[in-house]
């Protein structure tokens, strides 16, 4: 059994299909779906046996320079910490960024994927993919797999000939347009700081600034969060990685140990 | 989930010359959420007795209040402390009463008995002592302290060295765990006195 | 459809242990031999390890059905790839290639937790790792498989290197020389071995450098 993988191809079949001795392993890929009645419960069970990698906190925002892209880096499988160093934000061209929440080979795959698109796009029509057109590709992926089970959540930030763009899709097929966005387990959390720290006319070092804070007190209170805070700003020339921090210092950089201070000391009394 | 992996834990005791250290990491959470950043998982029975409870945080703080209330009665009694062997077999024994609806908790005990020879234990949720040499772990991280704590424990270590082997296999084991973290916290005890100690950890 | 037994299930769980670390130079791939099915040891005696390439070599634990058929497409894929480029295929290719290959058995599964070893095209040690759908990572030491909970608190403890994340970045190369390296493979198994019951019997170490290719064998505990 074969499933459909038009979304997969990154273009169109130009030749009739070779006929090579390798045929079988230079075609197309294609999926290998399982020989089921119960194709749900067989995923269901199939992925609780592998526990692909979850848990995130990733945020976006656009203001007055640009967009700010954020996110922690680990993940985990069940209790266990898998990863502490995990590439959420995947560079998918110099001017466009995605984050990465849910399945973690759902996430890296698609985008790669989304990454190939973009450069054809750009190719046939000699200029670069805008912001709305390349989270529509993903989206549209994403909704001709809904109900097999992938799990996506993530934002598509970036800087096309309308300005700054930022959208969520998730695999469920939803695609929304927005200024504030945070996605995970953590993002309760890092809403939370975003909300209470947003202007539109922040400077880029403000917004910055508020998004590190907002990961790390994500980081801080969700068990599944965590690793390094990584910032990127996009703007009119493209993305730039702004700073890396491990969170491990960064909370002692927000909130130092100073020593406790002893207020009063017994001591021998003198004289009398 | 499991109901021992509602709040997080991370618990740990080694044996050393004379001496033995208990180490907890400080983090109580529901699930994923982190609550409380300071929370105690060991107590002191008397100053060479500690028990550690890894697991339900409610059964944990229920099941040493009854711990200390029938301590309290022995030394009203004999007016001698317990000997940790004692102890164990009585917290097995409070465990076991409750067979078929257990306190969720796998407790840790580390105490020095006789001549202060150390003693450590463990024990599961209905009282099966498990008796140790080098060292014992529970908790949601106990598969990482396992691990750690084989390839660095050394026996007859002294208490400095103790400190430094037990705060290490802690701290690298709860970098690995979700639930657990967020700080740690050491007692070394030695025939002569009870160092308590706490850790700074990664607070994520 | 072909009507199936109500609890049949196609994977099993075969366990082991796989560690692979990547230094200045070198590369150490290791993997326990035993293979396992619930409480019986089925054989003592099997390797895990596998090498796709001249530079490049996998350990993989899980099933070993699945584990057998990954090894055998990617194997023809790199034979496709000689034929066509008439060159090795770099650890990194290969890295992105296994990436993909497990992918398209995202509904399907292989049940196998890979880490893949070698040396990049500047010679320098490289290690990625795997979940079993496909996403993977390149760092500088992994482990996989069912001692891997073990094993990695304390290479994490022995080895920790700044996260490649940093910016600024800090240099984030194993400090470990190739023997030191070695060394630490052995100590991290025969403490596996005491207390995982999938991982046992020997321990098959594999050291890639500019010199070419060595193993290593070290008994472990049979119980």
């Amino acid at each position: 059994m074969k499933l459909d993988t038009t979304g997969l191809e990154s273009f169109p079949t130009l030749l009739a299909p070779q006929s090579d001795v390798v045929g079988e392993l230079s075609a197309a890929p294609s999926f290998d779906l399982p020989n089921s009645n119960d194709f749900d419960g067989f995923l269901k069970e199939a992925i609780q046996m592998v526990k692909p990698a979850k848990g995130t906190t990733t945020l976006a925002f656009i203001f007055k320079e640009g967009v700010i892209v954020a996110a922690d880096s680990r993940a985990s499988m069940g209790g266990y910490i898998s990863s502490q160093s995990v590439k959420k934000i995947i560079e998918i061209n110099p001017y466009m960024l995605g984050t990465m929440a849910g399945g973690a080979a759902d996430c890296q795959f698609w985008h790669r994927n989304l990454g190939i698109k973009c450069r054809l796009h750009e190719l046939a029509n000699k200029r670069r993919i805008s912001v709305t057109g390349a989270s529509k590709l993903l989206a549209n992926i994403l909704y001709s797999y809904r109900g097999m089970g992938l799990s996506v959540g993530t934002m598509i930030a970036g800087w096309d000939e309308t300005g700054p763009g930022l959208y969520y899709v998730d695999s469920e097929g939803g695609r929304l347009k927005g200024t504030r966005f945070s996605v995970g387990s953590g993002s309760p959390y890092a809403y939370g700081v975003l909300d209470s720290g947003y202007r539109y006319d922040l400077s880029i070092e403000e917004a910055a600034e508020l998004a590190r804070r907002a990961i790390y007190h994500a980081t801080f209170r969700d068990g599944a969060s965590g690793g390094v805070a990584s910032v990127y700003y996009v703007g009119p020339n493209g993305w730039k990685k702004l700073s890396g921090d491990d969170v491990g210092e960064l909370h002692y950089h927000y909130y130092p140990v100073t020593p406790s201070t002893v207020e009063q000391e017994m001591v021998e009394a003198t004289g009398a | 989930m499991s109901i021992f992996e509602y709040n997080g834990s991370a618990l740990v005791a080694m044996v050393g010359k004379n001496c033995f250290a208990i180490a907890s990491d400080r983090r109580l959470g529901v699930q994923l959420q982190t609550i409380a950043t300071d929370f105690q998982r060991i107590s002191k029975i008397h100053d060479k007795l500690f028990i550690g409870l890894s697991g339900l945080a409610t059964d944990a703080q229920t099941l040493y209040q009854r711990l200390v209330f029938r301590h309290k009665l022995y030394q009203l009694r004999e007016e001698r402390d317990m000997k940790p062997e004692t102890f164990a077999s009585l917290v097995s024994a409070i465990l076991y009463e409750k067979r078929f609806g257990p306190y969720f908790c796998q407790p840790v005990i580390a105490g020095l008995g006789d001549e202060d020879k150390p003693f450590i234990c463990t024990m599961d949720a209905i009282g099966a002592k498990e008796l140790a040499k080098d060292f014992v772990v529970a908790g949601t991280a106990s598969e990482s302290l396992y691990g750690a704590c084989e390839s660095m424990f050394k026996p007859d270590m002294e208490p400095e060295e103790l400190f430094e082997t037990i705060s290490q296999a802690l701290l690298s084991s709860v970098d690995r765990d979700c639930l657990s973290g967020w700080g740690g916290h050491v007692y070394v005890v030695t025939p002569t006195e009870v160092k308590e100690r706490i850790l700074k950890g990664r607070m994520d | 459809m072909t009507k199936q037994h109500a609890n049949w299930s196609p994977y099993d769980n075969n366990g082991g242990s796989c560690v692979a670390i990547a230094g200045a130079d070198y590369c150490v791939i290791a993997a326990d031999t035993r293979m396992s099915t619930g409480y019986n040891i089925l054989t003592r005696d099997y390797s895990k390890i596998s090498q796709l390439a001249e530079k490049c070599v996998m350990a993989s634990s899980g099933f070993q059905a699945d584990v057998k058929a990954l090894q055998k497409v990617l194997s023809a894929r790199h034979l496709i790839y000689q034929h066509q480029h008439n060159k090795q295929m770099s650890c990194p290719a290969m890295g992105q290639l296994l990436s993909n290959t497990l992918y398209y058995k995202r509904f399907f599964p292989y049940y196998a937790f890979n880490v893949l070893g070698g040396l990049d095209n500047e010679g320098k040690g490289c290690v990625f790792t795997y979940d079993a759908v496909g996403s993977y990572e390149r760092v500088g030491y992994s482990s996989q498989g069912s001692g891997s909970t073990l094993i990695m608190p304390f290479l994490d403890n022995q080895l920790k290197s700044p996260s490649p994340l940093l910016l600024p970045a800090k240099d984030a190369v194993t400090p470990l020389s190739e023997s030191e390296a070695v060394d630490l493979v052995k100590t991290v198994f025969a403490s596996a071995t005491e207390r995982d019951i999938y991982t046992g019997d020997k321990v098959e170490i594999v050291i890639l450098n500019a010199s070419g290719i060595r193993r290593e064998y070290m008994d472990l505990r049979k119980d």
